[in-house]
């Protein structure tokens, strides 16, 4: 096992490096950016003197190192904020205060997550299903009408933006056929059932989307082993087609699979803004795209660091899965 | 993208016999052929119909009815042949040719960026020191792990209005979008770096600039252009949705990603409004991914073999056999 | 939190349709979003829509939905910027006075509410008295003292509060250095409770509006000792007839449940017949106009406080009759307009101002506004309603398609014989207002006029601190301004009146009008307690502020809003131009 911790260890502390690295790119960027942070928190109506209060009180005037510091600080050791008529705690690691609301980073993180994780699990469910589906079928059935349509239906979900996809989705099937409800998040906790209702349409949404890369990848890497020689040796053997595509060819897919999805699981945790914009889905995207909008630094900055640290896990679960896969993969 | 790949020395006139043996290529192919010239023929496309892209026509939509195209196919007639745009009432032919030359042009560009950051990168990581590696590589780490849509944002906020949009918008979205092109070309690059000739001329003592033209950049033609061939299409859908969040090209220029944003409420008062841009949109990363598939097999010699092999008896695959292997 | 602008009202603003990643840019903004109101029949003006369907009795009881795009980010009364004391808050929060809640023009009136009249001001009208009605009480069953009032007005001074409008600021004696009662325990002197009905505000100025002023929700009773800071909004103490039960992730989602303390006795105003209110934000727009349409299971009981019909939605409503009888139109005071700044060349030249003037072709402006049927043609600055004292002019007047002959002219007589060159500011954002959409269609119709206009559009942030700021005002840009209450004086003062150029920070008066006979008139309008006849004259004063050409008025937007099929009882104010929710019942 001293293998795989060391993995671990050194994985954490590349992690770490780029996570703090990307805090960094953060604060310059939005430090450049236009907007007046303590006028847009004030409101457009403020006196000079106003927005220079507020300014003083969000600590804006401060050069762009202390403030880092001060977030530094807050992830190490946690902050005070005044509310005014009392003294509130953020405890350790704690992102900061939303400059616009008034709530913690952490806890407005906390609240979004549980949404961006139900879209993107049951999307990438939807689209390796869909998408490895039509790429072996597409590897197999070459030429075939099925295949057609598939790989069809695949690259025009990637060729479509998921806000026409999304919605003309949503006016038919829940406006027009009233198959549906229209999508409303419910929490997994509070009613299993109806979250999977809500989020059927945009899981579909999302996936479309990915699926085509996937069928595309597949289809490429089962070519690659179906033209080894082994598979060669099988077939001269009289091993039947369906076990060589089934047990060998797919296997070689695995790989290149596995690395793709880690990649778009990752970034569709907080990429998936247009979905979650689209139907209405309270998820760190929209958040932060929101947050963006209205110059809020320490909700962009947590929320980045959140989708970071899951772009890097994801990457790390793929390096695992691969060596469990393949022996001959060391991890490093 | 992982096999390792086999120096195309064949020379560019196999790769274009092998290229014409693909019948959906070389259809893929005349579709992109074609919708790089009506891109580039827009003016004179526009100036058959008698139309422009940015001229208002208040007569032609129905002001009381949120601006609804009047007549049927969304006021498509003989002067406005695809009819014309909701409540402004432009042109939509125009719009879409004009449309063209902004969606391919900016999603070409950036796929240039893309790529030739990732190559230079890619390469310089593979090929430099250990430090050096280690740095580029964590480098790309920070970049893929960025959510990219979130700092074109901010990017797009920055930089002064003075400055030409589309050429921002490609710069943006090539600047950002490198990552996993760098990836794959360092990974193809350290399979090829250990390969004998490679590693012969290395020890003869070429310089790496060297190096990397001649015996590297052949090896890696396959994977990029592959790649590239599907970076193109989402380079486009990266344009629509920046143009969704309000960042893209401003108008009155048109894209195709900025009429898909009008557009999609539309669906039902004036479905061709919608239909028009996205049926280009489609016929177009349809093409790409086609012709991406041929290329690349025209240009990696083992897709040959690899033709010959599954259970659709492919009539290409009889003509590759021409080809090598 | 308000962010692009001048207008201080963005909830009833809150554009027709646009992706919500927009909308939530405006929202974020929108301290107040608040009001926004459904839609539904019985518009003021319209008799498109009926009155209520089949059984139009309105009944007690069920369960109100309200889809919006933008969440409730705020919801405590120091931050809240609306006009008139917002759509949901007000079932929440009690004032001093409030809106009339009646259909169209008599819906412009200031009335009582929490107490016994609209205020009795001294000879001048710098001081006013109010008396609390009796028997008035909390949620929890305690009484509303003056004293309540008074702090709730304090608090909103504190700069961990900030976002309302700015008149208590400007208006009490001695308010202007204030920081709030966190920082300075000893209070306002200018607010006087003699006793625990009567409160007496001191101010620095005649202002004959101040019942107008007193319908915002810095005017609702706050209990100094429920007072939490920045946590109150997560569950203010209720004054009206609803209370909070659950504020989920910052007012994405609300759900009010009836007050048994609030008696309808001493409120003349809120019918308030559900028993229930559950707000869901955070939803496209499109996608709410989608479920309101379709009116399946809990949304036939919807409606939506900001969130109006677009173009492409109205195209398809007007073809189909149910959906139409379920739209309700409104007028609030608002409007759309180019502005000049007159210190730039070649904008300092009259003749260049009323060329452009005339070179307006406002048919494809509206269009590009969504069409005839959300957007009206603008001649006045002042809105087309009684309240603001409308009197009709046309001084420039460019038809409808605009006059390029006579622009042509006055370009020449100004030494532009040769066409000119100018850059229009817009912003990016895709909502209606400044839209690039309006700035092409004015840029197309000026060519006819030898004009070539350059765009300059904006990312929003940038836009609204370039066009206030008077260093770096561009020359010739887009605006629009809302009524922060239903009179000319909130509407021309800001940005007419020489003594409000704000020098080093954000600045409303873009023309920098610094008029001696304009600061005049104005303040001798503001003595006058005669609202009517106060009306009348700033009527008359938009008029000849007009003839300068510091604007081109282009419209005033129209709302029409989708509700549930079983909603009754829609009734849209000219004060608010929506949906008032406090009426609405859904039995």
């Amino acid at each position: 096992m001293n293998g795989f911790t060391g993995f671990v260890l050194r994985r954490t502390v590349a992690a770490v490096a780029t996570l703090l690295a990307i805090s960094v790119i953060v604060y310059v960027v939005f430090y450049a950016t236009p907007g007046n942070v303590a006028q847009i928190t004030c409101g457009p109506r403020c006196s000079p003197e106003q927005v220079h209060q507020v300014a003083r009180q969000l600590n804006l005037d401060d050069p762009l190192f202390v403030r880092y510091g001060h977030f530094l600080q807050g992830l190490v050791a946690g902050q005070d904020y005044s509310t005014g008529t009392s003294v509130q705690h953020c405890t350790a690691p704690c992102l900061g205060m939303s400059y616009q609301s008034d709530q913690q980073v952490t806890q407005l993180i906390l609240a979004k997550l549980p949404v961006s994780l139900s879209l993107v699990g049951g999307a990438m469910v939807i689209w390796l299903v869909l998408g490895v589906g039509t790429g072996v079928l597409s590897a197999w059935r070459r030429g075939r009408f099925s295949e057609r349509v598939l790989t069809g239906i695949t690259l025009a979900g990637t060729a479509t933006p998921v806000f026409v996809i999304g919605l003309v989705l949503m006016i038919v099937v829940c406006g027009e056929l009233q198959l549906l409800p229209f999508p409303q998040y419910v929490a997994l906790g509070d009613d299993p059932e109806q979250w999977a209702w809500n989020l059927l349409l945009p899981w579909l949404s999302l996936a479309l989307i990915e699926a085509a890369a996937f069928a595309r990848l597949t289809r490429a890497s089962m070519l690659e082993t179906l033209a080894e020689d082994h598979i060669r040796t099988f077939r001269a053997y009289g091993v039947g087609e369906r076990s060589i595509v089934g047990r060998h060819a797919l296997r070689g897919a695995f790989a290149p699979v596995i690395a793709l999805n880690a990649n778009n699981v990752g970034s569709a945790i907080g990429g998936a803004v247009l979905t979650e914009t689209l139907f209405g889905l309270p998820g760190i995207g929209q958040e932060l795209v929101h947050a963006v909008n209205v110059v809020d630094l320490p909700v962009v900055v947590g929320m980045v660091l959140v989708i970071g640290f899951f772009v890097v896990l994801a990457n790390a679960v793929a390096d695992v899965l691969y060596a469990v896969a393949d022996r001959r993969v060391v991890l490093t | 993208m992982t096999d390792p790949a086999v120096p195309a020395a064949s020379g560019a006139r196999q790769f274009w016999r092998r290229l014409r043996t693909q019948r959906a290529a070389l259809v893929a192919a005349g579709v992109v052929a074609l919708l790089v010239l009506v891109a580039l023929a827009a003016p004179l496309l526009t100036a058959v119909e008698g139309q422009d892209p940015t001229t208002y026509h208040p007569s032609l939509v129905d002001s009381a009815r949120g601006g609804v195209p009047i007549g049927s196919l969304g006021g498509a007639s003989a002067d406005h042949w695809f009819g014309v745009e909701p409540q402004t009432g432009r042109d939509l032919f125009a719009r879409l040719v004009y449309g063209a030359r902004v969606s391919l042009g900016v999603a070409l560009a950036a796929t240039v960026v893309q790529v030739a950051l990732g190559i230079t990168l890619g390469i310089a990581a593979a090929l430099g020191k250990r430090w050096v590696d280690q740095l580029l590589s964590r480098f790309t780490d920070i970049i893929v792990a960025m959510p990219l849509m979130i700092m074109s944002l901010a990017l797009l906020a920055i930089v002064p209005s003075s400055f030409p949009r589309p050429v921002l918008v490609a710069l943006v979205i090539g600047l950002i979008g490198w990552g996993n092109i760098a990836r794959i070309v360092r990974a193809q690059t350290l399979t090829l770096k250990e390969l004998d000739h490679v590693a012969a001329a290395r020890l003869s003592g070429w310089g790496t600039w060297s190096i990397a033209r001649r015996e590297l950049l052949p090896g890696l033609a396959a994977p990029v252009i592959t790649y590239a061939a599907l970076l193109v299409p989402t380079n486009i859908t990266v344009e629509a949705a920046l143009s969704f969040l309000g960042v893209g090209v401003k108008p009155p220029t048109p894209s195709w990603g900025q009429m898909l944003t009008a557009a999609d409420v539309w669906y039902q008062a004036a479905p061709q409004y919608l239909l028009l841009p996205a049926g280009a949109l489609f016929v177009t990363v349809l093409a790409l991914t086609v012709l991406g598939d041929g290329v690349r097999t025209a240009l990696d010699p083992r897709a040959a073999s690899r033709l010959r092999v599954g259970t659709g008896r492919r009539r290409e695959s009889k003509a590759a056999e021409g080809g090598t292997a | 939190m308000i962010r692009d602008s001048e207008a201080p009202f963005r909830e009833v603003v809150i554009p027709m349709r646009q992706p919500s990643v927009r909308a939530r840019r405006v929202a974020a903004a929108s301290v107040s979003l608040v009001l926004a109101a459904g839609a539904a029949a019985c518009g003021p003006k319209d008799n498109d829509a009926k009155g209520a369907g089949g059984d139009s009795t309105p009944h007690k009881g069920g369960t109100l939905s309200v889809l919006n795009a933008n969440p409730q980010q705020d919801f405590d009364p120091a931050r809240l910027y609306t006009s008139g004391g917002g759509n949901v808050p007000s079932l929440v929060f009690r004032t001093l006075t409030t809106r009339n809640r009646e259909n169209g023009a008599a819906g412009a009136e200031v009335v009582p509410d929490l107490a016994t009249d609209t205020g009795r001001p001294n000879k001048d009208a710098t001081e006013w008295t109010y008396t609390l009605k009796k028997g008035l009480k909390y949620e929890d069953g305690t009484p509303i003292t003056s004293a309540d009032i008074k702090y709730g007005i304090e608090r909103s001074f504190a700069p961990e509060l900030s976002g309302g409008a700015p008149y208590l600021r400007d208006w009490l004696t001695g308010a202007a250095d204030y920081q709030g009662p966190y920082k300075d325990k000893k209070g306002l002197d200018a607010i006087e409770t003699p006793d625990e009905r009567t409160i007496v505000f001191h101010l620095n100025k005649p202002e004959g509006e101040f019942p107008y002023l007193a319908t915002q929700t810095q005017f609702t009773p706050v209990p100094k000792s429920k007072d939490t800071g920045t946590k109150y909004e997560e569950h203010p103490v209720s004054s009206g007839p609803y209370k909070v039960v659950r504020n989920e992730n910052d007012g994405e989602r609300l759900v009010l449940e009836r007050n048994p303390h609030w008696s309808a006795a001493t409120d003349a105003e809120r019918k308030a017949y559900p028993d229930t209110i559950d707000v869901r934000s955070g939803l496209d727009s499109s996608v709410i106009n989608q479920r309101l349409s379709a009116s399946q299971g809990a949304d036939a009981a919807a409606v939506t406080t900001d969130t109006n019909l677009g173009p492409a939605e109205l195209a398809k409503v007007t073809g189909d009759k149910d959906l139409a009888s379920r739209v309700g139109t409104g007028h609030f005071g608002y409007t759309n307009y180019i502005a000049f700044n007159p210190k730039t060349k070649p904008f300092d030249d009259p003749k260049v101002r009323q060329a452009i003037s005339y070179a307006i072709d406002r048919s494809s402006v509206v269009n590009a506004a969504g069409g005839s049927a959300l957007a009206e043609p603008a001649t006045t600055f002042l809105p087309d309603q009684k309240s603001f004292g409308y009197t009709p002019y046309d001084l420039f007047p460019a038809g409808k398609a605009g006059d390029p002959a006579k622009a042509k002219a006055l370009l020449k007589e100004a030494g532009y014989a040769k066409g000119l060159t100018v850059t229009l500011t817009h912003s990016n954002a895709k909502d209606f207002e400044t839209s690039p959409e309006i700035a092409t269609a004015i840029q197309d119709a000026l060519k006819k006029a030898g004009i070539t206009v350059k765009l300059q559009g904006l990312e929003e942030n940038d836009y609204s601190d370039k066009i206030h700021n008077v260093k770096t005002e561009p020359g010739f840009f887009l605006a629009h301004w809302g009524a922060d209450w239903p009179s000319g004086g909130p509407f021309l003062a800001p940005i007419f009146d020489g003594r409000q150029i704000v020098k080093d920070g954000a600045n409303f008066n873009t023309g920098l009008l610094n008029d001696k006979s304009v600061n005049t008139e104005i303040d001798a309008i503001n003595k006058l307690t005669d609202l009517d006849q106060a009306a009348q004259r700033w009527g008359a004063l938009d008029k000849k502020i007009g003839e300068q050409a510091l604007t081109v008025p282009l419209f005033h937007p129209v709302y029409k809003r989708l509700v549930g099929k079983d909603v009754k009882n829609v009734v849209i104010s000219d004060w608010t131009g929506v949906l008032d929710i406090s009426q609405v019942a859904v039995k």
